[in-house]
C-alpha cells in the first residue's frame, strides 16, 4: 500500500490534480487554508479564454468525459480524497517517498458530509453562513466571531446533527509519498504604491475587486456603482502594471493582467450601460489568441493611452481627477473619472517562502521554480515534489489545468 | 408493452421542505406505475442510504428518488450502492427541492408541480433496463505524429505509462525546431542541450519505435482501433494499427515573401528570426550576400502577426526569441548594434528580466513600424517611423531580421479529413474546450500537443505532452477498458444509412461502414450503415434526435421512455392550467436552475422540467409530444453558444430542432412562439428566471392550444 499524495492548495490546479489522482486509484490528502475550496477562481465571474462562467470544473471519471459546475464536484464524496479545509501545513519533515506533514486543522463546527444545506441554522443565527451557492464542500460554515444566542438552537435543531459548537482545532500528521504544491497566487494590495492612492479613496479598486463588482451575483447585481456613494459609474480608468515590471515591487510581468483588464473593459462597455473605459498601459500584452480581447476592446471604443499616471486628485463630488502622461503624444492629459482600477501584480501567496525553504525548493521571483532548468520540466520542482498552477508563476486556468495533469502524469509514470 | 412498477422515495430534507407530503403520498400511492411510497427525512445520510439500498434490492433495481438535486446526491448514492454491490443504474432522480419547494411560495402549487414531475420519472423508470459494466480489450499502442520536443516528450511519457509507441517524423532527424535554437528561454541553454537527454532515452527505450522520413497519408477507424496509413523511410506504404493518436506536428514559421515591403526573398540579407537562430546555432554570424561580418542588425517584430491580412493574433514567442537572439549576438560580438522595431514588447513573467537585461546591454528599442526597405550601392536601407519621437529614422543594417508569425504545421487540413478533428480559424488544431480540455480534439482518442495547437514555449510544449499522455491514458486504460455501457445503441437493422449521426456527433463516434450481403457479387449496390461503439459514446443523444428511423437511441433515455415521461409530467395540463414544459440539459442549464434554487429566487410554478443529458437530445417529435400531452409552451434550456459541454455542438442541434418545430407550428397555425430555446450558465442565474417567465407569459397570452380546444389534427384556415 503506497502512501497518499499531499496536495497543498485546492484551487483549480490542486483540485484537478487531486481528482485525476483519485480517479487513477491514488489516495490524496487535499489541504486548503480556507473554508471553501476553489481558490481565486470563485471570485472571477467570467473566465477567459472562453467567456463563460468560472465555475466549470472537470468532472471525474465516474461522470465521464464532461465538465461540471463547481458545486457539483462532490469533493467530500470522492472515494480517494481526504479533504481538509480550514487547514494549514505547519511543517514538513522526512524525505522523498516518506514525507511527514503536520497539519493544523481548524475546528470542525459543521460536518460537511452531514450538512444538507437545508438552511435551518441560518434562520436561527447569523454565525452560520453559506459562503457562496457554488461553495465546495456544499455546506454552511460557522463563524464564531459572529456567535449569538440562536447558535445553540441551531445546533439542537440541525436535522442531521451536523453542528458541533464545541469543536476544537486539532493537529494531525500525515505520511505522504509525494507533494504537490498548488498554493496559487495572491493579488498584491497596492497600498504601498503611493502614486495610485489605493486605500485612500473608496473609488480606487483592484481588478479582482472589480470582478466582484461586475458579478451579477454580487451586491449590486452586476451594475457598476461607485463604492463611495452608490452612484452609477460612467467613466472608468484602468492602469496596467501596478507593482509589475517595477523594480520597487516585482520586476516580472504578471502575464495575465492585460487580458484580465481587457475582459473587464469589454464587459463594461458591451454588457453594461453608458460606461466609457480607458486603459493606461506600457505595452499591451495579449498573448496568442488573447489578442481578440484587444481587438474587441478597441472596436468597442475602449480608449488606450500609452504612458503613466502621474497624479490623482479626488473631487468633492466623489469623482477623481487623473493626470496621465501620454508618451505617444508627449503630453500630459487630465481626465475626470468615477472608478480607478489598478491591474495589480500577482504575487506569491503568504507562506510560500516558508514552505519553499522547508522543502529546499528553488525560487523564481518568489514563486516555485523547476528543479532542473535544462530539462524544461516546469512541474518538477524537487525530488517527488511537484508544482502546478500559479504556484509556478502567473498562469491562466487552462495552463493550470494542463500543469496539474502533467504532475499527475509524472506521478503515475514514477509509480509504474 | 407491460410497464414495471417502481417504488418512490420522498425526502423531506430534515422536515424543512414546504410540500404537502400527505397529498404526495396519497396521490402517488394511487398512481398506476407506483409500487410503494416511502417518506424519509434525509436520504443522503447513512440511514437514508440503507433505505435506498433495501428499496433497490427489493424492486429489481428500480427506484425513483424525489429529493434535492441529483447533482449533489447521486455520486454519494452511487458510491454507496457500488460498495454494497447493488446496481444503481436504474435509479431515477427528481429534484423537488431546488426545482420546486425552494422556488415557489405556494405549497399547493409546489406540491402539484413536484407530483407531476415525480409521475413523469415513474413513467420513465417503468421502461428502464439495467446496464452493466462491460470490458473491452484494445492494443496498448499509441501513435505520435511529429518528432519535435512535444512528440518526443509524448512518446517518453506514454512509454513510461506502459504503452507501446510509434513515433512518426517527416524529417531525417528528431528534434524539430528546438534543435536549431541557440538559446531556449528561460534556461539559457541551447536547443541541442535540452534535447540530448531525451534523445538518449528514446534510443534506449524498447517500447518506442521511431520512423524517420515518413509521410502520414490518412487514417481510419476509431479510438481503440485506428489504422494509420503512412509512407515509410524506404518509400513503402504501410498500415499501422493503433489505439490512440497524439498530434505533435509542431508549427511552421511564416515566410513573408508576399509582404513585399520587407524585401524578404529578394534581398539575401533579409532573414526570418528562425533563420537567424539557425545561423547562430550552426556557426558564425555573417552577411549572406557576401559573407562579410555583421555589425548592425535591425529586427522587426509582428511580421505577419497581429495583422488583418495574415495572422490576426499575436504569435507570443517572437519577442522572447528576438531578445534571446539579440543577446546571443551581443555575447559573441559585443561591438555589434542591435535595434528592435516593435509595437508592444510582449515577454511573459520572468522573460521581462531578459528584456531588461537586453536594454541594459544596449539593445535599442524603437516603437513604431518599418515604412520602407530598399537596396542602394549594395547596402540594405531601412526607414522606420518612430511613434514615440514622431519621426522617421533611416538605417543601413547588415541584417534585417523579421520576427515572422508562427503558423500551424502544414498538412493539417488533409489529416483532419480522415481523422475528424476540427481546425481553428487560425489553422491550428481546434481544442475541445478552451478552459479545461485544451489537449483533446473533437475526435475521441485523438489529442494534440505542443505547437500544433498554438504557439508555445518549449517548457509549455513539454507540459502539454506530459498532460496529454495522462489524457490518453485515461481513455485507453492500458488497453483494459472497463466501463458502464451507458450511451447510444444502434440497431443496424433500422439504419437507413443517412450518415447524419456520423456527421453531427460532437465527438465523431459513429462510423459509416460499407456493407454488402454478398461480397463476391460485384454488381451488388454498395450500402453504408452506421456503427456505434457504445463504450466510446459520450451519451449526449444528438444522434438519437437526428436519426430519421429511430435506429440509434440512448439506452437510458429511449424515445419511448422520454415520451412516457412527457405524458406523465404533463398530467393535469390544460386550458385552465397552462403549463410550460422545459427540457433542460444536465450541464449548464441544470446548474443554473440549481443555483436559482439555492439562492431561493422565485418563478411561476406552472412549469414542469424534464432533464436530458444534452439539449441536442430533444427532437422535433419530442417537442410536439409536449403539445400533444397538453403543454401550452415548450422550451429548451441549454449551455451558452459555443459552450456546449458535449464538444460544442449539441446546443446548436437543439437550436435547429427548435427552429424547425417553430416553423411547423407556424405553418399549421399553432403559433410558433410557443417554442423557444434559451442559453444560460450558472454565473448568471437571472437568465433562467427571464427565460421561464417569458415562456409562462407566452403560455398565458397565446391561450389554449388546438390540443386543448380539440381541433388538433383537423384542417383549419390559417390567417396570414
Amino acid at each position: 500500500m503506497t502512501s497518499p499524495v499531499l496536495v497543498i492548495g485546492a484551487g483549480v490546479a490542486g483540485m484537478t490534480a487531486a481528482i485525476e489522482l483519485a480517479d487513477s486509484g491514488v489516495k490524496v490528502v487535499l489541504v486548503d487554508r480556507l473554508r471553501t475550496i476553489g481558490g481565486n477562481a470563485l471570485d472571477l465571474y467570467k473566465a477567459f479564454p472562453t467567456d463563460d462562467c468560472f465555475y466549470c470544473f472537470e468532472g471525474n471519471r465516474t461522470r465521464p468525459g464532461i465538465r461540471k459546475c463547481f458545486y457539483r464536484s462532490a469533493m467530500t464524496d470522492q472515494p480517494n480524497i481526504d479533504l481538509y479545509t480550514d487547514t494549514t501545513v505547519e511543517e514538513i519533515s522526512g524525505e522523498a517517498g516518506e514525507f511527514h506533514a503536520k497539519l493544523a486543522v481548524g475546528p470542525r463546527y459543521v460536518d460537511p458530509k452531514k450538512c444538507i444545506l437545508c438552511g435551518k441554522c441560518m434562520e436561527h443565527s447569523q454565525a452560520f453562513e453559506m459562503l457562496s451557492p457554488q461553495c465546495q464542500p456544499q455546506a454552511v460554515v460557522y463563524n464564531p466571531s459572529k456567535a449569538e444566542d440562536g447558535d445553540k438552537k441551531a445546533e439542537e435543531e440541525c436535522p442531521t446533527e451536523a453542528i458541533n459548537l464545541n469543536a476544537e482545532a486539532s493537529e494531525e500528521t500525515v505520511k505522504v509519498s509525494d507533494i504537490i504544491i498548488a498554493t496559487g497566487y495572491h493579488e498584491m494590495k497596492p497600498v504601498n504604491v503611493e502614486e495610485y492612492g489605493y486605500g485612500t479613496h473608496p473609488n480606487i479598486v483592484t481588478q479582482l475587486e472589480l470582478a466582484k463588482m461586475l458579478d451579477p451575483n454580487g451586491e449590486s447585481a452586476g451594475t457598476l456603482l461607485r463604492p463611495s456613494d452608490g452612484e452609477p459609474v460612467k467613466r472608468m480608468m484602468m492602469v496596467q502594471c501596478v507593482g509589475s515590471r517595477d523594480e520597487r515591487y516585482y520586476p516580472y510581468c504578471s502575464k495575465i493582467c492585460c487580458v484580465f483588464a481587457l475582459k473587464h473593459a469589454v464587459i463594461a462597455t458591451k454588457e453594461r450601460e453608458n460606461i466609457k473605459v480607458s486603459v493606461v498601459y506600457m505595452d499591451i500584452r495579449t498573448y496568442d489568441r488573447h489578442e481578440q480581447y484587444y481587438r474587441e476592446a478597441r472596436e468597442d471604443g475602449v480608449e488606450f493611452v500609452r504612458g503613466r499616471v502621474t497624479r490623482i486628485e479626488p473631487r468633492n463630488d466623489g469623482s477623481l481627477d487623473v493626470i496621465v502622461y501620454d508618451s505617444l503624444l508627449d503630453k500630459y492629459l487630465k481626465s475626470n473619472i468615477d472608478l480607478f482600477v489598478l491591474s495589480s501584480a500577482l504575487e506569491p501567496p503568504e507562506g510560500a517562502s516558508d514552505l519553499m525553504s522547508q522543502l529546499g525548493l528553488k525560487s523564481a521571483s518568489g514563486f516555485v521554480a523547476p528543479v532542473d532548468l535544462v530539462a524544461e520540466n516546469e512541474v518538477v520542482v524537487g525530488k517527488r515534489i511537484y508544482a502546478c498552477g500559479t504556484a509556478l508563476g502567473p498562469a491562466e486556468v487552462p495552463e493550470s489545468v494542463n500543469q496539474a495533469r502533467a504532475v499527475v502524469s509524472k506521478i503515475l509514470q514514477s509509480r509504474k | 408493452m407491460s410497464e414495471n412498477r417502481s417504488p418512490v422515495l420522498l425526502c423531506t430534507c430534515g422536515d424543512t421542505l414546504s410540500l404537502d407530503y400527505e397529498l404526495l403520498n396519497k396521490e402517488l400511492s394511487q398512481y398506476e406505475g407506483v409500487k410503494s411510497v416511502t417518506v424519509h427525512g434525509t436520504v443522503c445520510q447513512r440511514e437514508g442510504l440503507e433505505a435506498i439500498k433495501h428499496l433497490v434490492q427489493e424492486n429489481d433495481g428500480r427506484l425513483v428518488i424525489a429529493a434535492c438535486t441529483s447533482q449533489k446526491i447521486q455520486m454519494r448514492i452511487d458510491n454507496f450502492l457500488k460498495e454494497e454491490g447493488v446496481d444503481s443504474s436504474q435509479v431515477q432522480y427528481v429534484n423537488i427541492r431546488e426545482h420546486s419547494a425552494w422556488v415557489h411560495d405556494d405549497v399547493g402549487d409546489a406540491t402539484e408541480k413536484s407530483l407531476a414531475m415525480i409521475k413523469g420519472a415513474v413513467r420513465l423508470a417503468s421502461l428502464s433496463e439495467p446496464f452493466l459494466d462491460e470490458t473491452k480489450e484494445i492494443a496498448s499502442h499509441v501513435t505520435v505524429v511529429g518528432g519535435g520536443i512535444a512528440g518526443i516528450e509524448s512518446a517518453l511519457s506514454l512509454s513510461n505509462l506502459g504503452y507501446h509507441v510509434t513515433l512518426l517524423e517527416k524529417e531525417d532527424e528528431l528534434g524539430g525546431h528546438v534543435k536549431h535554437l541557440p538559446v531556449v528561454a528561460p534556461t539559457g541553454k541551447s536547443g541541442k542541450e535540452v534535447l540530448s537527454g531525451r534523445l538518449e532515452s528514446i534510443d534506449r527505450d524498447d517500447n518506442i519505435e521511431v520512423h524517420k522520413n515518413t509521410t502520414v497519408r490518412f487514417f481510419d477507424g476509431e479510438m481503440g482501433n485506428f489504422t494509420v496509413h503512412f509512407v515509410d523511410t524506404d518509400g513503402t506504404e504501410k498500415d499501422l494499427e493503433t489505439s490512440g493518436i497524439v498530434l505533435a506536428n509542431g508549427f511552421s514559421e511564416f515566410k513573408p515573401t508576399a509582404m513585399e515591403e520587407y524585401r524578404y526573398g529578394r534581398n539575401p540579407d533579409v532573414l526570418t528570426q528562425f533563420e537567424l537562430s539557425c545561423m547562430l546555432s550552426d556557426g558564425e554570424l555573417h552577411r549572406p550576400s557576401d559573407d562579410e561580418p555583421v555589425k548592425e542588425i535591425i529586427m522587426v517584430q509582428c511580421v505577419g502577426s497581429r495583422s488583418e491580412d495574415y495572422k490576426r493574433d499575436c504569435s507570443k514567442l517572437c519577442c522572447t526569441f528576438a531578445i534571446d537572439n539579440a543577446l546571443e549576438v551581443l555575447k559573441r560580438h559585443p561591438e555589434a548594434r542591435v535595434r528592435i522595431v516593435y509595437m508592444d514588447i510582449r515577454v511573459p513573467f520572468e522573460n521581462e528580466m531578459i528584456y531588461k537585461e537586453s536594454r541594459e546591454k544596449g539593445v535599442d528599442y524603437i516603437r513604431g513600424r518599418v515604412s520602407r526597405v530598399w537596396e542602394e550601392n549594395g547596402e540594405t536601407h531601412v526607414k522606420v517611423y518612430d511613434s514615440l519621437l514622431d519621426k522617421y529614422l533611416e538605417f543601413a543594417p547588415d541584417l534585417l531580421v523579421l520576427s515572422s508569425a508562427i503558423l500551424p504545421a502544414e498538412g493539417l487540413n488533409e489529416l483532419s479529413e480522415t481523422l475528424g478533428f476540427d481546425i481553428e480559424d487560425d489553422g491550428h488544431v481546434k481544442e475541445l474546450y478552451g478552459k479545461l480540455r485544451r489537449l483533446e480534439t473533437r475526435r475521441r482518442g485523438v489529442i494534440a500537443v505542443g505547437g500544433v495547437t498554438r504557439p508555445q514555449f518549449v517548457f509549455e510544449a513539454v507540459t502539454d505532452a506530459q498532460a496529454g499522455a495522462l489524457v490518453i491514458h485515461n481513455e485507453l486504460q492500458e488497453g483494459q477498458i472497463e466501463k458502464l455501457a451507458r450511451g447510444a445503441v444502434l440497431n443496424v437493422e433500422d439504419c437507413v444509412g443517412c450518415s447524419l449521426c456520423a456527421q453531427q456527433c460532437p465527438r465523431g463516434v459513429p462510423l459509416m461502414i460499407e456493407e454488402t450481403e454478398n461480397p463476391e457479387d460485384e454488381d451488388e449496390k454498395l450500402e453504408f450503415k452506421a456503427a456505434i461503439d457504445t463504450l466510446n459514446c459520450h451519451a449526449c443523444g444528438v444522434c438519437q434526435s437526428l436519426c430519421p428511423s429511430a435506429a440509434t437511441q440512448l439506452n437510458f433515455l429511449t424515445n419511448e421512455q422520454l415520451w412516457a415521461q412527457i405524458e406523465g409530467t404533463l398530467e393535469g395540463a390544460g386550458p385552465d392550467n397552462p403549463i410550460t414544459l422545459c427540457f433542460h440539459c444536465e450541464e449548464c442549464a441544470v446548474s443554473t436552475m440549481d443555483i436559482v434554487g439555492t439562492r431561493k429566487m422565485k418563478y411561476p410554478a406552472n412549469t414542469r422540467f424534464i432533464p436530458v443529458p444534452c439539449a441536442g437530445r430533444v427532437s422535433i417529435i419530442d417537442i410536439l409530444k409536449g403539445f400533444e400531452h397538453g403543454a401550452s409552451t415548450v422550451m429548451i434550456a441549454s449551455c451558452e453558444t459555443d459552450r456546449c459541454h458535449m464538444g460544442g455542438t449539441g446546443n446548436e442541434i437543439a437550436q435547429a430542432q427548435i427552429d424547425v418545430a417553430r416553423d411547423i407550428l407556424s405553418a399549421i397555425g399553432w403559433k410558433g412562439e410557443r417554442v423557444d430555446m434559451f442559453r444560460m450558465y450558472s454565473a448568471e442565474p437571472d437568465r433562467f428566471i427571464t427565460a421561464i417567465q417569458e415562456m409562462v407569459k407566452r403560455a398565458k397570452e397565446l391561450g389554449p392550444t388546438p390540443v386543448h380546444q380539440g381541433t388538433a389534427g383537423k384542417w383549419m384556415e390559417v390567417s396570414r
